[in-house]
């Protein structure tokens, strides 16, 4: 794993556009900042990971705050959610030996399009 | 939807985006804003401000398990973090000066530049990667 200091230059830009795309989308950030680390900052794929996922804990902090400040956070239905989605990713780890990756990429690359279409019409 | 009914649903939700997070490394919040968006009837602003108070117990939650694992550098990660902070609060103050419909029709747009990064990826890789 590469050295990082405070003021690397190509940390920072990583981080603002992760944290920029993640208070417009209501996302992690991780899906641009895991690959920018890892072509442009030369992390190895794991390392990216963690500091993407370390990252996205003061970048959503910031999100949820601002948005909390407009008021548009429902709180019931984000822990209702966050119950689910904690117990979900012991069972995706467990299945990830088990499932072939491409299939499931494909799959639910089909499915995202699907959505985003879905999405665009109802806007 | 009853409001019970929606709850099992929330939960339900939930631990598919946790398990499919766990499985593409695909973060939950490109499933819960679609989810509260068009199956809860949730507002697209009030949707993004939920999911990212999903996103934030899931990463801590998640960083705790790299950490004991000994992955990565947390300390480093949060100081990169901070930065990332400031981009968070210009987005949303960014989303929120936007009408729902147009930040829907961005977010539409993201979707689907995912969808074709994880097929281009499928075709990509060889063979699994475990």
């Amino acid at each position: 794993m590469r050295a990082a200091s405070l003021l690397d230059r190509q940390l920072l830009v990583i981080g603002a556009i992760g944290g920029l795309l993640s208070g417009l989308l209501g996302v992690g950030g991780g899906i641009v900042m895991v690959p920018l680390l890892v072509l442009w900052g030369g992390y190895a794929q794991r390392s990216a990971h963690a500091i993407s996922l370390g990252a996205i804990i003061p970048i959503s902090i910031a999100g949820v705050v601002t948005y909390g400040v407009a008021g548009e956070v429902r709180v019931s239905y984000a822990l209702a959610l966050a119950a689910g989605a904690v117990a979900g990713a012991r069972l995706g780890a467990g299945l990830l030996t088990r499932l072939d990756e491409r299939a499931l990429k494909l799959a639910f690359g089909a499915f995202l399009t699907a959505v985003a279409i879905f999405m665009g019409v109802r806007a | 939807m009853t409001a019970a009914t929606l709850y099992v649903a929330l939960v339900a939700f939930g631990v598919a985006t946790g398990a499919a997070a766990g499985l593409l490394g695909v973060g939950g919040g490109i499933m819960i804003v679609p989810f509260l968006t068009l199956v809860a009837d949730v507002p697209q602003h009030a949707a993004e401000a939920t999911s990212l108070l999903v996103v934030l117990p899931t990463a801590i939650a998640a960083s705790i398990v790299l950490r004991r694992r000994g992955i990565g550098d947390l300390a480093t990660a949060l100081r990169f973090g901070l930065v990332g902070a400031l981009g968070g609060a210009a987005g949303a103050v960014l989303a929120l000066a936007l009408p729902g419909p147009t930040l829907r029709i961005v977010f539409a747009v993201f979707l689907g530049l995912v969808a074709v990064r994880l097929v281009r990826d499928a075709i990509v890789t060889p063979e699994r990667r475990t």
